[in-house]
């Protein structure tokens, strides 16, 4: 199959990828049946990892490796989990994607590992403060369209 | 405790259609609890993620 990210992209990813500080661990989640856009997320996860030396990716099947899925609330595929990692260990900070992020959402997946790399949310005090308290489990779905 | 999750609305369409969703972005918080619809402010998601836990 042809390269999805061109050079000119990759130069971009690169450029994005030099200020990274920590180390993130991406989990691509596919499955071989049913899944319109497994194959080409997976490439385009396996054409990104390698841009960064600090960007690791883990690739399972929802099936196969269940326990995984289960053990990182993966459900969809294709399903992407950005994760922290800190030599062998890897922190989840319940982020994820459901879908092929292409268009703007590859520019979200971009920011989201440097994001995860800095190892800080950027949130607000008050937010900060409602989260410290915060004793029951919050799912946010953001849905979006590919443009 | 929090989980936050891109979903692609075309290819899960089932989901889009149980939380009816006609515009994108929609944040949907607690399987329905919240749905906002286009960008949302950060004091806006606290304002809604109060609203939703009590707090």
């Amino acid at each position: 199959m042809a390269q999805l990210l061109n050079a000119d992209v990759v130069k971009q990813i690169e450029e994005a990828f030099a200020p990274m500080k920590e180390a993130v661990q991406l989990l691509y989640f596919g499955k071989k049946d049913n899944c319109d856009y497994c194959k080409d997320t997976q490439q385009l996860l396996e054409e990104l990892a390698p841009i960064s030396d600090k960007v690791s990716l883990d690739i399972y099947d929802l099936e196969a490796d269940a326990d995984v899925a289960a053990k990182f609330n993966v459900d969809k595929a294709p399903g992407i989990v950005i994760a922290a990692k800190d030599g062998e260990t890897v922190s989840d900070f319940g982020i994820r994607y459901a879908g092929i992020p292409s268009g703007h959402e590859f520019t979200s997946l971009i920011q989201d590992i440097l994001r995860v790399s800095g190892r800080d949310s950027g949130l607000s005090q008050s937010m900060r403060d409602f989260l410290k308290d915060l004793d029951e489990p919050v799912l946010m779905q953001v849905f979006v369209t590919p443009t | 405790m929090v989980q936050a999750e891109m979903v692609e609305a075309m290819e899960f369409q089932a989901l889009s259609s149980k939380y009816n969703v006609s515009g994108v972005p929609q944040t949907t918080i607690n399987d329905g609890a919240a749905n906002v619809v286009g960008a949302v402010p950060e004091s806006n998601m606290l304002a809604e993620l109060k609203r939703i836990t009590g707090k």
